[in-house]
């Protein structure tokens, strides 16, 4: 015990004792970077190589056929992008799709996890149901609804006939192929905002609720003085979480409408993914990822910022 | 507190769990029914139709309306179910990419977890940043340099530079899972093994592994259905169709209909129902893995 507290500096609480100590003390200070080496070398090769090379890439014009062989264009890609409307287009695809999605998934998912907090017969299973489709893999998640959303012989066209509405195209009609794709996104993520916030309902202690049917509070009463301000900050962070998430999802998008119909749904990264494999230029499609990754980091720091007026509110 | 809690199972456990239930009333019952049978329906019915239309004859699904029932008497043929879908080879493929990911993924995130938990060094908080950070990226934008790279490396068109790739998006997670976990392994059990002379490397594969297994298996779990249900990787560095995880073979059929669609949604249930299955086992840790991964940093 002494041994240790010895040897090691005082800012190195825990290694364990080492006899020999000139040796060991090199070693103790070097092993922790044998540790963590690995997986930093590895998101160094594999994240922060890329993501430089992928801001190099967005000031050439890169072909795809030649992805290591580009010409340097400088702020060509940029300005092309920031004056075509096409991008505009995409940019607000992508704003509405996430505003959607984010709003109606922990709108939902808050409200099935104030549903689900209550006892009631049949629970588990209801909350099992409700949780399934976060589980159901995206490719497949696609697969049922294109085909339930399919013009001809889907099952919805089948329903909406019932109440005398024509067969619409729901993924190939400009006027429904974002509500489709948003339809979707909501139905996957949904469950994840239910589970967060539920597990946070949860932690509420029932005393709080005693105490405040005591003094006679209503429902609603209960919900502004107790529920909402325990879940408020769960609610804050799962609302970042699914905009991100939300901001750069892709499978949905692309295997649902690709982008189409005619481009309401192009969001950044599906235009990413076509100026780079369809388009062939990989340049034009760093330009747009690295854009992407502005919004990303923008969404975070008002985030941050937001949180911490909260903080300084509370205090 | 343990007076309080001990003896009373007849009176406190029941009083406590009545009251727990109802903790908020915001909704009337007959309104709270109709909105959770609402909720069931909107969640419920696509999985339920996604059986229905594997188990439905081909003539029921083009031209005329598909029933609502499922023939369940399908089940018993199941070849032809899955008619011309090579789904068992790109299970097959899936489960080594998968099973890579997690391999790989599983041994980084074992290393780095112990040394974010048990030592102080320069640049931890750094490598913390790091790990927090690259989460946050995007993978679309990632997709094209990596493909640059690989493509210089020779790594496209197999399952091992996919594997490299996909471990890159599935290790941060799993590195704060494995740090929460030994986090809360008390330090006198280690250091009882360094007073016997155990090396470090000992100490960390037979001593704290097995203590922190519940976490690791979490993590797995994780890892390998990311690398199940992962798509954009697979799709853009995997051309030929015999080396595609199922995903990626999956989706081949979205909007085309030479294959009879109850066979491709035969095959997306197979697909599916690992998934399914696992992620009832272990729901709550991949919740409270996923948050505090992304969110406490």
């Amino acid at each position: 015990m002494s041994l240790r507290t010895s040897i090691s500096p005082p800012a190195v609480a825990q290694p364990p004792i080492q006899d020999a100590p000139s040796r060991h003390h090199m070693w103790q200070r070097i092993s922790p970077y044998i540790y963590i080496g690995p997986a930093v070398v590895y998101l160094i090769i594999f994240m922060i190589v890329p993501v430089v090379q992928g801001i190099q890439l967005s000031f050439t014009k890169t072909p795809l056929v030649k992805p290591d062989g580009g010409t340097g264009v400088g702020l060509e890609n940029y300005s092309r992008l920031l004056s075509s409307p096409q991008f505009y287009n995409s940019l607000g695809a992508t704003i509405l799709y996430t505003a959607a999605t984010v709003i109606f998934a922990v709108a939902i998912g808050a409200g099935s996890a104030l549903l689900l907090n209550q006892a009631f017969k049949g629970r588990t299973i209801v909350r099992a149901i409700i949780t399934f489709p976060w589980a159901v893999p995206t490719v497949a998640t696609a697969l049922i609804f294109s085909w339930i959303f399919n013009r001809s012989d889907g099952v919805l066209n089948e329903v909406v006939g019932v109440l005398g509405v024509g067969q619409q195209g729901w993924l190939v009609d400009p006027k429904f192929g974002m509500a489709a794709v948003v339809l979707t996104s909501v139905w996957k993520v949904m469950p994840l905002v239910m589970l967060v916030v539920l597990a946070s309902l949860q932690s509420i202690p029932s005393e709080l609720y005693e105490a405040t049917r005591m003094d006679g509070a209503g429902a609603l009463e209960t919900f502004k003085a107790v529920t909402w301000p325990h879940i408020a900050p769960t609610v804050r962070v799962v609302t970042l979480l699914m905009t991100i998430w939300s901001i750069r999802r892709f499978e949905i998008i692309y295997l649902l409408t690709g982008g189409g119909p005619v481009d309401t749904t192009n969001t950044l990264v599906v235009n990413v993914y076509r100026q780079a494999f369809s388009n062939q230029e990989l340049g034009r499609a760093a330009a747009i990822g690295a854009l992407g990754l502005v919004l990303s980091l923008l969404v975070t720091v008002v985030y941050f910022m937001m949180e911490r007026r909260n903080a300084a509110k509370e205090a | 507190m343990t007076t309080q809690e001990a003896p009373p199972i007849t009176q406190s456990a029941p009083h406590k769990r009545r009251l727990k239930a109802p903790g908020n009333r915001s909704f009337s019952k007959p309104a709270r029914y109709v909105m959770l049978a609402a909720l069931v329906l909107f969640s419920g019915f696509p999985l339920y139709w996604m059986l229905n239309t594997a188990l439905s004859e081909d003539s029921e699904l083009y031209g005329q309306a598909q029933g609502w029932w499922p023939h369940w008497e399908r089940l018993a043929d199941f070849g032809d179910l899955i008619g011309s879908v090579p789904i068992f080879k790109w299970l097959t493929n899936s489960v080594v990419i998968a099973g890579g990911t997690t391999l790989l993924s599983l041994i980084f995130a074992v290393l780095a977890g112990y040394a974010l938990s048990r030592f102080k060094f320069y640049g931890k908080g750094a490598a913390g940043f790091l790990l927090f950070a690259t989460q946050m990226l995007p993978e679309a934008l990632l997709v094209v340099p990596i493909y640059a790279l690989f493509a210089s490396l020779g790594l496209l068109n197999g399952m091992g530079g996919l594997i490299l790739a996909n471990v890159a998006f599935t290790m941060p997670v799993s590195v704060w899972i494995i740090k929460g976990a030994i986090d809360a392994i008390p330090y006198e059990i280690e250091e009882a093994a360094a007073v016997d002379g155990c090396p470090r490397v000992t100490i960390l594969s037979l001593v704290l592994t097995p203590l922190i297994l519940p976490s690791i298996a979490a993590a797995a779990v994780i890892n390998f259905f990311d690398g199940w249900n992962e798509f954009l990787l697979a799709k853009t560095f995997i051309a030929e169709r015999d080396l595609w995880p199922a995903s990626v073979g999956l989706a081949s059929f979205i909007g085309q209909y030479l294959t009879s669609l109850n066979s491709v949604m035969a095959a997306a249930l197979l697909f599916t129902l690992p998934a399914l299955i696992f992620f009832l086992l272990v729901q709550r840790r991949i919740v409270s893995g996923l948050t505090a991964g992304s969110v406490k940093g």
